[in-house]
């Protein structure tokens, strides 16, 4: 019989560690909440949210399936896609704790799809649509990471209903899908009793994460729906729509849910990504503006501090980090760049002094990265925004979904699906599935993953 | 040996911990004779799962790492009252026998009381699970039992998914374990099959059984329940603390914390209502500081409505009725009016904004196409007998009409959708009939109601037109007199934005070519930095933005009347409240009130169809100075007003 192989962090999953978790290696789907379980062994799926582009396909947005277990008959293939109506600017997904369920947010419409993938894991469906969430949360705009927590879903907002800038706040969601309360991010006439380490307290958010032990939360910060949905060359040239970009990271207390510290972190930091020791007090952010790692960490003296640790590549010609992902073991930062299509590795082992030990060119654009928890598998996707997307480039290097090996040293390719000559669109973030999570096993002929055989 | 080497990774507290329960005792007994390692091997499965058979279990690999709940709390316990614990949803029910062999229901066990629940299996293996579960909750009821007040107010319920082996005998024997005398810990089995799968979906609790039929796999979740039975917090092992969740209990029964003076709570002052939120002044310099303003501080004022009487300064127009006018506001606000619900007018024309976007050169619309023109400031509007920047509609119920269907603003496919739209939502078919005489939703009465809000928006009295119409010789300060002087001389400004005898609109309605559009068009724009940080500019490397869309040409008026002459001619715009409008121009290009008065200075841009007026002006650096002050006392004196009454409606989104 095919072994499951799934891992929790602290989630009682008694299955999962004994039966589950045999043979264990660390593993994952590394930018997970803490709270989520794991897979740890061999994905059987990427799920794919997926932009709808005009004169594509159906043109909607769509949960595309690839199955990426190499000893699957259809691996490297496209075996489901579920189109959910409309353009909805497809961006960022998560799952519930429980991982039942898989939430996708439109950044445009501010819709959520809230897709049941554990019935059938290879054949998602769609289970609930919210499509109230600006008027639940009284305006916030352009839901976009979607983080596990105990019972329910954190969401962060992008944009606002008053002025689509970037001043915005975080909704808090069962995972039944029922509005529960909107956390608005800190602003000079309402700090929410946080203090400002400098000048700045813009309002603006992104990307959230959790360090549960320390009780910490960690949130960026992007731009609003006017900078989001334009044209990127038009507004490289609106300087007006330049200054609207966030530059602060906000150190909340999660359990409260109270901002605690707002830091000045010029130039948009993006995805925020945890360390997982258990001695290691700190996550890392990127700015895409100035093309820096900033390592966000407690000190020894228990405060928590903002460092601009190393620079990515060359900040004038734009390189725009987007995509981060952490090793398991704390030892090496995945950074993609866009703009050149550049998959970076960093070492960081030491947190303060991030040195780039690897990089390779994937495709004409580069944007998010997945990888194992073993770390020996890297899945990359080249979707950033339906209007800052490049639109030019060699025939399946423009949208594309591609599996790597990592080996130590290099990429070695596995499997590509070019999304547009499919007529799927653009993939933007891609979450794992397995069968093991739920306990049920891939259909015949499809042979035991490889990593729980033991 | 593995499970002694995994004991050694236990925490010593843990340990303690375990030495001194209950539970453990019983099980000393039976292990005095033992070593020290069967003695902990013993005890700790006196305590994960006190009635499996001693050893007859191995502990589980993986799971060396205790869950924080074993420990002592890492970090502060928050202070109790001092944030919030909205409801979640409602705690559902279910028939339950309990350890006694008594039924009930859940909700009979909840008894208005302050309920902390588990669902559990007394065969639990993993003690980051169920063990943990009952252990915090041990803990806890230790601490309410110094807290008599709290402590009366307070049960626990653990649940048992696992009918075949946890009998109300084996449960009892379970619940002894835990249990502590005088507090109400019910463990309770549903009595029904169906129940268990309803509460258990019910609580969002999944369960796998392990095919040998000796465990479960399952979310651990530790539910905190209101007096009203409301679940409060939920907690999985990573969260699940006594501290904590003493905490949240206590916060539960704590009086209200005042908003005035918590910290917490502190409620966003009342917002200045000019201005974008979102403060980008001096944002190029070194020392920009945000100035940011609540989202949440977005509230109308019902006394105070826009003046319907002609102020100082502006000829008199016909009133709107109050209710097309709310209607119109209304309409203004929703964002349904766009085909995909993401846009409606006040997203351009936003109040706090000058009834503009200060935060945008060019709009853009739906899905975010672009716009070629910077969006018209609204204040005055109704008095304009062309509108557009090309001067090409002439009568505002109709213009609405033109970004409600333009594909790259507002995108509807059609007047009859927007109109079937309309008649769908809530109440508008209401309020239509209570603002026309018609009461029907059509394409005129859509049109009148955005028109007479939008004719709502008069503004003027300002320092200007005290001083000149009012002839308050100490409303204008000299630098803005001497501004005046140039506003009519040497500058040559009021050729256009004229001023009349009675009234001033500042402008002459007409279309004139400073060379702007004709400076986009020919690609002639060169842009060297962007701004990138505050105070932080990059100049860019050529070629490192690759455009993906050819730049959008604008002929102006020409477009309208394909007279070569009218190229690059855009209508003169009144400057009432202009120094609220940023940024200027037709196309947004000139960032303040500073950079379009050098604009003027330069004489505009040289091509063939420049305005003849326009040339060199040779105004001081002083003289520019007293120019913008004279533009900065045309701001009329009632925009926090009319800010004010616009966030009388409400922002209609999906509901």
């Amino acid at each position: 019989m095919r072994l499951p192989s799934v891992r929790t962090g602290f989630m009682a999953i008694t299955l999962a560690v004994s039966i589950f978790g045999a043979g264990l290696g660390r593993a994952d789907e590394t930018c997970m909440s803490p709270y989520m379980a794991k897979i740890v062994g061999q994905e059987d799926f990427m799920y794919v949210w997926t932009l709808g582009v005009a004169g594509v396909g159906d043109e909607q947005d769509k949960l595309v399936t690839i199955d990426v277990n190499s000893r699957s008959k259809t691996y490297g293939k496209v075996i489901n896609s579920l189109s959910v109506g409309g353009r909805n600017e497809a961006h960022h997904s998560g799952y519930t704790d429980d991982r039942q369920f898989l939430w996708a947010g439109g950044l445009d419409t501010s819709t959520i799809f809230i897709f049941d993938v554990h019935t059938d894991p290879a054949k998602p469906t769609l289970a609930k649509t919210i499509d109230n969430f600006v008027a639940d949360t009284k305006g916030v705009v352009g839901p976009h990471t979607f983080y596990a927590l105990p019972g329910r879903m954190l969401i962060t907002g992008l944009s606002n209903n008053q002025d689509h800038g970037g001043r915005t706040g975080m909704a808090e969601y069962t995972n039944g899908g029922e509005y529960i309360t909107t956390h608005w991010m800190p602003t000079d006439d309402n700090l929410q009793g946080a203090t400002k380490s400098g000048k700045l307290a813009d309002g603006y958010g992104y990307d959230i994460r959790a360090q549960p032990r320390l009780n910490v939360m960690v949130s960026s910060s992007f731009t609003g729906w006017n900078n989001y949905m334009m044209n990127l060359g038009k507004m490289m040239g609106d300087a007006e729509a330049m200054k609207r970009f966030g530059n602060t990271v906000v150190v909340w207390d999660l359990h409260t849910r109270q901002p605690k510290k707002i830091f000045d972190v010029p130039g948009a930091p993006l995805e925020v990504r945890c360390a997982w020791g258990a001695n290691h007090d700190y996550c890392f952010t990127t700015t895409a503006l100035t093309s820096k790692i900033w390592l966000i960490y407690r000190d020894q003296a228990g405060v928590w501090q903002a460092q601009a640790v190393a620079d990515i590549g060359d900040a004038k010609k734009i390189p725009l980090p987007v995509d981060i992902s952490i090793s398991a073991d704390d030892t090496r930062l995945w950074v993609d760049t866009w703009n050149d299509g550049l998959a970076r590795l960093f070492d960081i082992s030491n947190p303060h002094a991030p040195k780039q030990i690897y990089s390779k060119k994937i495709g004409e654009q580069l944007n998010m990265v997945s990888q194992s928890w073993d770390g020996k598998r890297v899945y990359f996707t080249s979707s950033l925004l339906a209007n800052w997307d490049k639109t030019t480039g060699p025939e399946g290097d423009l949208q594309y979904l591609k599996g790597y090996q990592w080996n130590g040293n290099k990429l070695t390719p596995s499997f590509s699906v070019n999304f547009v000559g499919q007529k799927l669109g653009r993939p933007h973030q891609m979450t794992a599935g397995a069968y093991a999570l739920y306990a049920k096993n891939a259909p015949a002929p499809t042979a035991p993953a490889l990593a729980t055989v033991k | 040996m593995r499970v002694a080497s995994l004991w050694s990774a236990y925490p010593t507290t843990a340990l303690a911990w375990i030495l001194n329960t209950s539970a453990k005792l019983i099980a000393l007994k039976h292990a005095r004779s033992l070593g020290l390692t069967e003695r902990l091997r013993a005890l700790c499965w006196a305590g994960l799962a006190i009635t499996a058979s001693v050893g007859a279990h191995e502990l589980p690999k993986g799971s060396a790492e205790l869950a924080p709940g074993y420990r002592e709390l890492n970090f502060s316990a928050p202070i109790p009252g001092t944030y919030m614990l909205p409801a979640l949803h409602p705690a559902a029910d279910a028939e339950v026998i309990d350890d006694r062999g008594t039924r009930s229901s859940l909700h009979d066990l909840f008894a208005n009381h302050l309920v902390i629940l588990s669902f559990i299996y007394t065969h639990c293996a993993d003690p980051n699970g169920c063990p943990l579960a009952s252990f915090v909750m041990s803990q806890l009821a230790t601490k309410l039992a110094a807290d008599p007040g709290l402590h009366d107010r307070v049960r626990f319920i653990s649940v048992s998914f696992d009918p075949a082996r946890d009998t109300p005998a084996t449960l009892e024997h379970y619940a002894a374990s835990f249990r502590k005398p005088g507090f109400e810990w019910y463990f309770v089995l549903p009595t029904s099959g169906d129940g268990l799968t309803t509460v258990l979906r019910a609580y969002g609790q999944q369960i796998v059984r392990d095919p040998s039929g000796e465990a479960y796999a399952h979310q651990l979740r530790v539910f905190l329940i209101d007096e009203h039975k409301q679940i409060r917090n939920e907690y999985s092992a990573s969260f699940l603390h006594a501290d904590t969740v003493l905490a949240d209990l206590r916060t539960l029964t704590g009086s209200i914390p005042d908003p005035d003076t918590h910290p917490a709570f502190r409620g966003a002052p009342n917002p200045l209502l000019a201005g974008s939120g979102d403060y980008k002044g001096g944002y190029l310099s070194g020392d920009y500081t945000t100035r940011s303003r609540s989202l949440a501080a977005r509230h109308g004022h019902g006394a105070e409505t826009p003046p319907t009487g002609a102020p100082l300064g502006l000829p008199s127009s016909a009133p709107s009725s109050a209710k097309a006018i709310a209607l119109g506001r209304r309409l203004f606000f929703d964002r349904r009016l766009s085909h995909n619900n993401t846009l409606a007018c006040a997203s351009c024309h936003i109040p706090e904004q000058g009834f503009t976007s200060n935060e945008l050169a060019l709009p853009i619309g739906i899905e975010g196409r672009s716009v070629r023109r910077n969006a018209p400031a609204l204040y005055n509007v109704g008095f304009a007998p062309r509108l557009f920047h090309d001067g090409r509609e002439t009568r505002l119920e109709q213009q609405v009409w033109s970004p409600l269907l333009a594909a790259n603003e507002m995108g509807n496919p059609a007047v009859g959708y927007v109109l079937d739209k309309l008649r769908a939502l809530d109440d508008y078919a209401n309020e239509f009939r209570q603002a026309f005489t018609s009461g029907a939703i059509t394409m005129e009465t859509l049109g009148a109601a955005l028109a007479a809000y939008e004719r709502s928006l008069v503004s003027a009295n300002s320092a200007f037109d005290r001083w000149y119409f009012g002839h308050d010789a100490t409303a204008l300060s000299t630098a803005a007199r001497a501004g005046f002087e140039l506003f009519r001389g040497k500058g040559g400004c009021g050729a256009c934005h004229e001023i009349g005898t009675t009234s001033a609109l500042f402008t002459d309605y007409a279309f004139h070519n400073t060379g702007i559009g004709f400076r986009r068009s020919m690609g002639l724009s060169a842009q060297s930095s962007i701004p990138v940080g505050p105070g932080t500019q990059l100049a860019l490397v050529s070629g490192a933005v690759a455009p993906t869309e050819a730049p959008l040409n604008d002929l102006g008026r020409y477009e309208i009347t394909q007279d070569p002459r009218d190229r690059w001619a855009y209508k003169t715009p009144s400057l009432r409240n202009v120094a609220l409008t940023a940024p200027y121009m037709h196309d947004g290009s000139l960032p303040d009130l500073s950079a379009v008065v050098d604009f003027y200075n330069a004489g505009g841009i040289a091509n063939e169809g420049r305005d003849p007026r326009l040339k060199p002006l040779h105004l001081s650096a002083e003289e520019e100075l007293q120019l913008v002050e004279f533009l900065k006392a045309l701001t009329g004196d009632n925009v926090e007003a009319l800010t004010r009454d616009a966030y009388l409606a409400p922002i209609g989104d999906r509901r």
